[in-house]
């Protein structure tokens, strides 16, 4: 009995326990892998990535490399033109001080003989669907809902923003060689580049509102195509009075295609909200022009192969040797942790994401693993209010702020109010203790180094970031008017001191000559950085109030708090992007500024630039915001990827698809 | 208590007679019930280990970061001998890589610009107190709901095990949750408080198992042809008969709040920042441990040092209490001397 | 009992109806659904906010709220079950029947093993109360009870799959670390053994000395990439497993029992070749499952024809012999596959995450089950390693408790055997407040499996609650939670009847 237990225990403890006293060495690759795992920070949600729902970025990241259209982003978050796809132009610019539609025309050309991966001729009836799906206008005047109601049966993600106020549903013109199509709009778009149209597969989306499952032949696609196309003029013709003896006819022609399109729109909306796909699967639905398939798809990764057919629908041609994509997904919330010890263990070869100290130091570390510090498009600041915020919170403006009873709709009387002297001088002086370097080093540097000890960038602009190209002409324009925020920390103090004194004679270090309400969210970074601000503030003679909510995103409109720090998230890169932030009814204004000669700054953004004239519209602005003190960039936050070491070409991109934008370039 | 004191007569003289076997044999003859749990508690060295442990961690942590009670507008607080709290922002530390020195014996969070002593302790003192909240709160409203359901029975019983179902069908990562969100500034009481109030659900089903085979024993129905009251019954037959599972249940219930309290906390529902507690140390620097160890390693040893003294002193306490585990005393001397195949057989 | 379980039944509904109520609002007042837009500086946002505000239906208040929801699912005017859409908009019954299978793989292995386990060594603590083996185990329980499974899985996962997979590619022990591994584990193995301080010294050098030779073969021979125990190892482990079995459960005087757990053992260690070529050839879980009833069956056969009288003891020893030598021929198999595997893992056959190998190109039955188990041999053990604990300490607790009663004092007074004593009369009462416990971990699978799926990045239950509540995903929150409650009370109710079938001296009262 015991020499059992004790072989038996010994060959537990032998198989189980081995482990200890290894000698390290690095991990060998397999010379043959063509097959590249990407791990997602989220779940797939679907194989539409303009449907209505939550976070379309690993649909994205999961179909990119499926498809190619006009344009794409390169790393440097630079838009560049897919000429392989086809070509696009001004065509008419004419808007003058009285705008009216068609007055701004854009025209896109497909690359002739591009075909899909069923073989099907891409025309520019492909680039029509993606209209129906962004127009408010073509959807009420097509009889299919109206989208602001959330009654459209395009259950589309494209409706709103400046492309759908200024395009119409007769925005649409298709050349007769069914290769072009000119998109008008009724003003001048200085985002036209952003808006093209990309290609949808429009003979697969009749083929599936007729319930088709199987590939149709090439005769029938043709036919199909050109249903789709009578069907979507055909629901916004305009009909003859009722007198004329054509009236029965085109009402009932017109009636047959909004029928049609109702359809395709219910299908659009439903058929590709799936997360499994197989060989069952209707292949209609995969049909695609890029350089890689869809292959299968389960609740914990998909599997994506190179086009049998080759590259036949204008991607750029492939120079890496990848076969085989993978991407999986997370369960639940990342643990990033466990990504950096999946790539170490060689389960994984690419993740790309925000950076924490855990992640780094366990991909930094591993052999094998090349460890990449990137930026991610958020960036931290602190907003600081100088009025009444133009959304107000009723009905539910009464809070319960740290036990007291809070009006948040009252009206905002604190040391900020108004763009007197004293109001600036107050907000400069506030401005000036923010230890920004410090704080940089803190979630910059240190991240990827506990030891480091230089210093990582500030954050100097409001318009560019870092990533941007601009961003070095842009900060030595505005330069002079940083002079005294990006002074070393003793001298700002000083000076910040100076100008409360200006107002509060008697102020000196301690003295809490003003109190200023400081909002935030509980995250440890904003926490510390509060801290930093009171210690600071302090030797100013300014108190500050720190205010941890968990309910601060719906509070920033509360007109209690002098100030807040939080991050603004940018999804995109456009000219007018950041307007919204600082015009006087901006959707993203709650601090209140009210600024008519900014506004006027910022109109510029809303006209024709060049590269070189729109670094001059930034400057301007930026100086009229840096003299008057609204808001202060705080640092830009990094973010980190890590792969396999034996992939090349791997350029991570601050904006998604992160990592495999270039897929074409990307092998062994 | 006839009964009671009858077999401690018979067992004391059994010790007696076996006296020879071993010095330490704890005399427990004329001595009060009291004095008999104490004895016998302090006979079980581990226990004794760990509640002098308990004590002076408890006292140390609650010296080296002084006591912090009411909101951060209207504060009442009693400064530690510690140099640092934990809401202190260092610039920079003698060690570049944040490393343990005479500054910062436990070594210092760059990021957060932090000593990492003082948020240890700090931690120490939040994990401490939730889980003294918890563990009361659930053992007192557990014992007591077990007890009356399972000795009442009938329809008393059957509406509070219903409503011990109900209770047990709401998690706790969503009372987590939403504390964290709608009271996440009021520190980390309510979230105590909170889970405390949904955490007897084990206990009192293990209780009213008890009290329900109990009831229907021998002794019991003794006791009430006797005229003894229901009171009677209750706290000085079945009571002390069913303190085994009671205390062992309390302090696994006690060492499952701290873990608990980490779990939530691991998952961004526990504790909120400003505030910090071994659970949130722990997954903040979870990713640390090959190359800053020290920031990994000392709230899990603590956590796992405080979750041991728990269960060993429940074990001491259990065999203490318990009137049917006096023999023991006598095997357990015995058999430091014999080996244990031999005292079975002869048993 | 009829009317009882009946009346139990529609009470369990109340009290379901009242649980989901309450969480939903609790769920709706934890947050804000349109947080994760609020920073964002899209320029369609507010179009973006209408539509999420209309798709959440955020202008009807939670509480009232709760009932259109409800409505749905009963299909109330639509006639037609409907568990809605998660935010993802995708179907929330989809998403849950696709993660109940992974989380119940997950923790069934983990919740079997732990009961087996803890019971075992808790009656096995509890019969040497005070003994070293007694201490030991309490220190362990104890100590594996007081770990936080996330603390764990780190270290687990560093050192199990990755520095493991390091040490595959060139398998050898050196001899320093093989003396000091021999040693710690030769410690460890000591500490379940009781007795004198010679007879301690005795077993801890046979130990060593055995580990060390063990470990230096196995090293010499590359065991850990080509591993096998080969129809000898079979044999050797299935012999000696029957004869341990037969000890415990029958004790060696009965030569009968003896006799027929040696027999199914044979019978095991004869189908060693035929098994595998079965099996290679077509290899599938049905064939498996019929293989081992067919196993079993005989087994039972033959502990019934080996003697005429007391059958149990003899049945049991034949059946649990069957059992464990099946059980190493299919290990057996599993190492052989081990060496294919690595080649197909490119040489990292531990995995630190996910349910299963997304790249594995295979057909073999064993190659991909090994698969699976590679995956889940770590969430399996950390989740075994803390679960094991409680019933460990229960099952003591309980077993002392009853071998202190006076029914137990009578049957050792009339001469009854320790082992049954312990057997037919202390065990199974001791067993039944262990009936609560179980239904107790039942009813807590998903809680548990949040923080389990999310550190080993699994997709089940519980990571779907979790998103839920980051996302503020009600539809998907609550079905998950209304599953959870639903097997919470059902758990309660089962145990329940289980108790008063069990103890006759708890009467359901009417």
């Amino acid at each position: 009995m015991k020499k059992t237990m004790i072989k038996g225990f010994a060959l537990v403890a032998a198989s189980v326990l081995g482990v200890t006293g290894l000698s390290l060495a690095p991990a060998n690759a397999s010379a043959a892998n063509k097959t590249m795992v990407v791990q997602e920070s989220n779940a797939l949600s679907g194989l539409n990535t303009a449907v209505n729902g939550f976070n379309l970025l690993t649909n994205s990241d999961v179909l990119g490399p499926t498809g190619a259209g006009f344009t794409y982003y390169n790393n440097k978050a630079q838009l560049v033109r897919n000429t392989a796809f086809g070509t696009f132009k001004i065509t008419k610019n004419d808007c003058g001080s009285t705008p009216s539609f068609g007055c701004f025309k854009v025209t896109y050309t497909v690359k002739k003989g591009l075909k899909y991966s069923d073989g099907t001729l891409i025309t520019a009836q492909d680039l029509l669907l993606s209209h129906a799906i962004s127009s408010s206008d073509y959807s009420i005047k097509a009889g299919l809902g109206d989208p602001s109601e959330g009654t459209a049966k395009f259950d589309s993600a494209g409706y709103g923003g400046a492309y759908d106020d200024h395009t119409r549903a007769e925005s649409f013109d298709l050349s007769d060689d069914n290769f072009s199509v000119t998109v008008s709009y009724d003003a001048f778009q200085p985002d036209w580049q952003v808006f093209g149209p990309g290609p949808g597969a429009v003979h697969a989306m009749v083929g599936i509102a007729k319930g088709k499952k199987t590939f149709q032949t090439a005769r029938t696609n043709a036919t199909y195509k050109s249903l789709f196309e009578e069907a979507y003029y055909g629901s916004i013709a305009t009909l003859p009075s009722q007198s004329d003896p054509d009236y029965e006819d085109e009402l009932g022609a017109r009636d047959d295609a909004r029928a049609l399109m109702k359809k395709i729109a219910a299908k659009w909306s439903t058929v590709w909200n799936i997360t499994t796909v197989n060989s069952s699967t209707n292949p209609l639905l995969l049909i695609s022009n890029g350089t890689f398939r869809l292959e299968s798809c389960t609740s914990t990764g998909c599997t994506l192969v190179k086009n049998p057919n080759g590259n036949i629908g204008g991607a750029p041609k492939q120079t890496g040797n990848l076969e085989k994509m993978i991407f999986k997904f997370t369960a639940g919330t990342l643990d990033d942790t466990a990504v950096g010890q999946a790539i170490a263990a060689g389960t994984v070869d690419i993740y790309s994401g925000a950076a924490t100290s855990s992640f780094w130091s366990v991909v930094n570390n591993a052999s094998g693993v090349t460890a990449f510090k990137g930026n991610v498009l958020t960036y931290e600041h602190l907003d600081l209010r100088t009025g009444n915020s133009i959304f107000p919170m009723a009905p539910d403006n009464i809070k319960t702020i740290e036990g007291s009873t809070v009006n948040c709709d009252a009206d905002y009387n604190g040391p900020f109010a108004g763009n007197s002297q004293q109001a600036k001088d107050l907000r400069k002086a506030f401005m000036l203790i923010v230890p920004r370097q410090t704080i940089a080093n803190n979630y910059i540097g240190k991240v990827f180094d506990p030891a480091f000890s230089g210093n990582s960038p500030v954050l100097n602009s409001l318009f560019s970031l870092t990533t941007e190209g601009d961003y070095a002409k842009v900060t030595a324009g505005s330069s002079a008017y940083l002079t005294d925020l990006n002074k070393d920390q003793t001298t700002r103090v000083a000076l910040a001191l100076a100008l409360v004194k200006k107002y509060y004679p008697s102020a000196a270090a301690g003295s809490d000559s003003f109190t200023v309400k400081l909002l935030t969210s509980s995250r440890p970074s904003r926490v510390a950085n509060a801290g930093l601000m009171t210690t600071e503030a302090a030797k100013a003679g300014i108190k500050v109030e720190h205010y941890i909510r968990s309910t601060w995103s719906s509070e920033l409109d509360c007109n209690f708090f002098d100030a807040a720090e939080f991050a603004w998230v940018k999804t995109g890169l456009s000219q007018t992007g950041t307007n919204p932030q600082y015009e006087s009814d901006g959707g993203n204004n709650s601090a209140g500024w009210n600024d008519s000669t900014l506004d006027t700054l910022l109109g510029e953004f809303e006209k024709l630039q060049t590269a070189t004239s729109l670094i001059t519209t930034k400057i301007n602005a930026e100086k009229r915001l840096w003299s008057n003190y609204y808001s202060l960039p705080m640092y830009q936050w990094p973010g980190a990827s890590a792969w396999n070491s034996d992939l090349k070409n791997i350029l991570p991109s601050p904006l998604a698809p992160n990592v495999t934008w270039n897929y074409w370039q990307i092998g062994y | 208590m006839a009964i009671n004191s009858k077999k401690t007569k018979k067992a004391a003289a059994e010790v007696e007679q076996n006296s020879e076997v071993g010095k330490d044999v704890i005399q427990i003859q004329g001595l009060s019930q009291g004095q008999i749990i104490r004895k016998k508690f302090f006979a079980h060295k581990p226990a004794v280990a760990g509640l002098i442990f308990m004590i002076l961690f408890t006292l140390f942590v609650f010296s080296a970061s002084g006591i912090h009670l009411g909101s951060e507008k209207d504060p009442f607080t009693i400064q530690g001998w510690w140099k640092f709290a934990h809401t202190d922002t260092i610039l920079t530390s003698d060690c570049p890589t944040g490393c343990p020195t005479w500054n910062h014996p436990m070594g210092y969070v760059p990021t957060q610009a932090k000593d990492y002593f003082a948020l240890v302790m700090r931690g120490s003192e939040i994990s401490l107190m939730v889980m003294v909240v918890i563990g009361s709160l659930g053992g007192l409203i557990g014992t007591v709901m077990g007890s009356v359901s399972g000795f009442f029975g009938g329809i008393i019983d059957a509406v509070m095990m219903r409503f011990t179902d109900f209770i047990i069908t709401v998690p706790s990562i969503l009372i987590g949750a939403v504390i964290g969100y709608r009271m996440g500034n009021l520190g980390v009481l309510p979230l105590a408080v909170f889970l405390g109030l949904f955490a007897w659900t084990g206990l009192t089903r293990l209780v009213r198992g008890e009290f329900l085979s109990l009831r229907e024993r021998e002794f019991v129905d003794a006791a009430r042809v006797a005229g003894a009251s229901n009171t009677r019954i209750i706290f000085k037959h079945i009571l002390p008969n069913s303190v085994g599972v009671i205390i062992v249940s309390t302090t696994l219930l006690l060492s499952g709040a701290i873990l608990t309290e980490t779990g939530l906390s691991f998952l961004g529902f526990g504790v909120q920042y400003p505030d910090v507690s071994l659970g949130v140390l722990i997954s903040e620097h979870q990713g640390e441990f090959i190359y800053a160890p020290w920031l990994f390693w000392w709230p899990g040893v603590i956590i796992v040092a405080i979750a041991l003294s728990i269960n060993f002193i429940g074990d001491g306490l259990r065999d203490a209490f318990d009137p049917r585990q006096r023999r023991q005393l006598k095997r357990k001397d015995y058999l430091a001397k014999t080996s244990t195949r031999d005292a079975v057989n002869k048993k | 009992m009829l009317a009882y379980i009946g009346r139990r039944i529609s009470i369990a509904l109340l009290i379901l109806f009242g649980s989901t109520y309450l969480t939903y609002n609790l769920a709706a007042y934890s947050g804000d659904p349109l947080a994760g837009i609020r920073e964002s500086t899209d320029p369609k946002k507010e179009a973006i906010m209408a539509e999420l505000s209309r798709f959440y239906q955020l202008d009807v208040p939670p509480p009232a709220r709760y009932f259109l929801w409800i409505q749905k699912i009963f299909g109330i005017g639509t006639g037609q079950i409907d568990f809605g859409l998660t935010a993802k908009r995708l179907s929330v019954l989809d998403e849950i029947s696709a993660a109940i299978p992974t989380t119940l793989r997950l923790v069934t292995v983990a919740t079997f093993l732990a009961i087996i386990l803890g019971i075992t060594f808790g009656v096995l603590s509890a019969i040497r109360q005070y003994s070293r083996l007694d201490y030991t185990l309490t220190f362990l329980s104890f100590f594996l009870f007081s770990l936080p499974i996330f603390w764990v899985a780190v270290m687990l996962k560093e050192y199990l799959v990755i520095q493991f997979n390091t040490f595959l590619e060139d398998p050898t022990i050196n001899i320093v670390s093989n003396l000091l591994i021999s040693a710690v584990l030769a410690v460890v193995i000591t500490g379940f053994v009781s007795g004198t301080r010679k007879r301690v010294l005795i077993t801890w050098g046979a130990t060593f000395a055995i580990l060390m030779v063990v470990l230096q073969i196995a090293s010499l021979i590359s065991w850990f990439r080509q591993p096998s125990l080969g129809i000898f190892g079979v044999a050797i482990l299935g012999i000696s497993t029957s004869v341990g079995l037969t000890h415990v459960f029958a004790g060696l005087g009965n030569k009968k029992a003896l006799y027929a757990g040696l027999a199914a053992t044979g019978v095991g260690v004869a189908f060693y070749y035929p098994f595998g070529q079965i099996m290679n050839a077509s290899g599938n879980y049905a064939l498996f499952g019929g293989l081992a009833l067919l196993m079993l069956s005989m087994s039972y056969f033959i502990g019934y024809f080996f003697t005429k009288i007391d059958k149990g003891p003899v049945i049991r020893s034949a059946m649990l012999s069957a059992f464990f030598v099946s059980f190493f021929v299919v290990v057996d198999k599993f190492m052989q596959a081990w060496a294919p595997y690595y080649t197909l893992t490119d040489g990292k056959p531990m995995q630190t995450d996910g349910a299963y190998n997304l790249t594995l190109e295979t057909n073999d039955f064993w190659v991909l089950n090994l698969d699976l188990i590679t995956h889940l041999a770590l969430p399996t053990l950390a989740l075994t390693l803390i679960s094991f604990a409680g019933y460990l300490r229960y099952s003591r607790a309980s077993l002392l408790e009853v071998l202190n009663m006076d029914y137990v004092r009578t049957a050792r007074a009339k001469g009854m055997p320790e082992r049954e004593v312990i057997l037919r009369h202390a065990f199974r009462n001791s067993m039944l407040p262990l009936t609560t416990l179980v239904a107790f971990d039942i009813a807590g699978i998903v809680g548990g499996a949040i923080i389990t799926e999310r550190v080993f990045s699994w997709r089940g239950m519980g990571s779907l609650a979790n998103e839920a509540i980051v996302n503020q995903d009600l539809n998907l929150l609550m079905a998950t939670f209304a599953i959870t409650a639903f097997l919470a009370v059902m758990a309660t109710l089962v145990a329940d009847l289980l108790y008063s079938v069990l103890d006759p001296r708890i009467r359901i009262r009417k």
